[in-house]
């Protein structure tokens, strides 16, 4: 797993953790904006990432017409 | 004199051989269209059979492991061969390979060996394995020459970022396709960092190219992989056995990768979704504890209301009993207060209602 994917993935998570907060029993109003502010940061930085990450595609050298 | 004979005397095992060396220089891979007849399996390892048309036959031989698509008596088929003289004199094709000509016979070929392979249980629903959410590192297997090459990295491209794909380039249709491909399945199962899912990919093409995706040896190389493996062969329609035994089957090369990846726009698009619906959420969540708080104000505000009534009631009624105990409504209602001494010729004063009167006593009786 590359680290810029897995770093997706995790911040993801995390938003995905964020937002059920607020519809979960755990939900304070006192934090719910420190919650909220959290929330967007992250999902400023994926749809960052998501814009800016590019496919790494590689050919690979070993042919394949004959039984190496 | 002696005369020299100019003519080479050979042995009989020499002549073979040198009419072998013959044919392996004249025809060292010649191709055979005919009708198969006598079809059989030998100890399950050698096959025999004739090929034949109107005008003649010939006998072929092959290794059962060289035989990849099912065959039968009455199939027209193209045998890739050597010609051979065997020991004992006779002649005979040595098969390399056979496909199966014309539209009926690659039917009836694909139909058979589906038969067989479904029988064994490779395109069982509960072999099929699923494809990682979103893959980092993939290996793709087709030849980097095909349009279906280039829209599937396109697609990728513009719906994902990030992700390490190994591709390995290798021909797509021909004899040696299916050889090229199971290789690169192996390669690719072999590597000390597996990658997540292996795709091979092919464009459309006629019944005869897409074969190669029916050979028996290559359905079971991706039946056989310890990758997951995602197969996008061809246009809409076609469904070949390597699309039955895969784990996930696309369409298409471009619906492989709408498939595997997915798509950055609508991911954002949903993040923001998410995002713009928390504030609405907080700002409900703010207006029910406001509304809690009123209906508790309120329902104290009931309770001391009830008290206030009750203490009212009370001294509504004492109010009343007071009133009945005063003097003045005492002689409104006819009564007199008399003051003074009650005994004969003294003065008294008698009040009622509306006046003080001065009398004298005349007489006193006892009741």
């Amino acid at each position: 797993m590359s680290s810029t994917n897995k770093s997706i993935q995790e911040k993801t998570v995390e938003l995905t953790k964020l937002v059920a907060w607020f519809d979960s029993d755990d939900f304070e109003l006192e934090n719910a904006l420190d919650k909220y502010k959290s929330a967007e940061k992250l999902a400023e930085e994926i749809e960052k990432d998501l814009l800016s990450f590019k496919n790494e595609i590689q050919i690979v050298k070993q042919k394949f017409d004959n039984k190496s | 004199m002696e005369k020299s004979n100019p003519q080479p005397i050979f042995s009989v095992s020499d002549f073979i051989a040198v009419v072998n060396q013959t044919f392996e220089y004249a025809y060292p891979n010649i191709e055979v269209e005919g009708e198969v007849a006598s079809f059989k399996v030998n100890q399950g390892k050698f096959v025999f059979f004739d090929i034949k048309d109107s005008g003649g036959s010939i006998g072929c031989f092959m290794t059962v492991w060289q035989l990849r698509v099912p065959i039968e008596d009455g199939m027209k088929v193209i045998v890739s061969t050597v010609p051979k003289l065997t020991n004992w004199g006779k002649f005979s094709l040595t098969v390399k390979s056979v496909r199966p000509s014309g539209e009926g016979a690659i039917k009836k070929s694909f139909e058979l060996l589906k038969m067989k392979l479904d029988n064994e249980g490779l395109f069982a629903p509960e072999r099929k394995r699923q494809l990682p959410t979103i893959p980092s590192h993939v290996a793709v297997i087709s030849s980097i020459q095909a349009a279906g090459y280039a829209d599937f990295i396109k697609i990728i491209d513009d719906r994902w970022g990030g992700m390490k794909v190994d591709v390995a380039n290798v021909q797509v249709q021909g004899i040696v396709a299916s050889d090229q491909i199971i290789r690169a399945i192996e390669y690719f199962n072999q590597q000390e960092l597996l990658p997540e899912v292996i795709i091979i990919i092919r464009g459309g093409g006629s019944a005869d190219d897409l074969s190669v995706f029916n050979d028996e040896l290559l359905v079971r190389s991706i039946a056989g992989s310890r990758i997951p493996t995602l197969v996008g062969i061809g246009h809409e329609t076609d469904i070949g056995l390597a699309d039955l035994v895969a784990d996930v089957r696309a369409a298409t090369p471009s619906n492989a990768a709408q498939i595997l990846v997915p798509d950055k726009k609508e991911i954002i698009k949903s993040i923001h979704f998410q995002i713009s619906s928390l504030l609405p959420r907080i700002i409900q969540m703010i207006n029910k504890y406001s509304q809690t708080n009123i209906d508790y104000l309120d329902n104290i505000i009931g309770k001391i209301t009830i008290k206030i009534d009750q203490h009212n009631m009370y001294i509504s009624n004492l109010r009343n009993i007071l009133s009945q105990l005063n003097p003045d409504q005492i002689l409104a209602r006819g009564y007199a207060m008399v003051r003074g001494i009650i005994k004969v010729n003294s003065i008294i004063e008698i009040e009622t209602n509306k006046a003080i009167i001065k009398a004298e006593v005349k007489n006193v009786f006892n009741k």
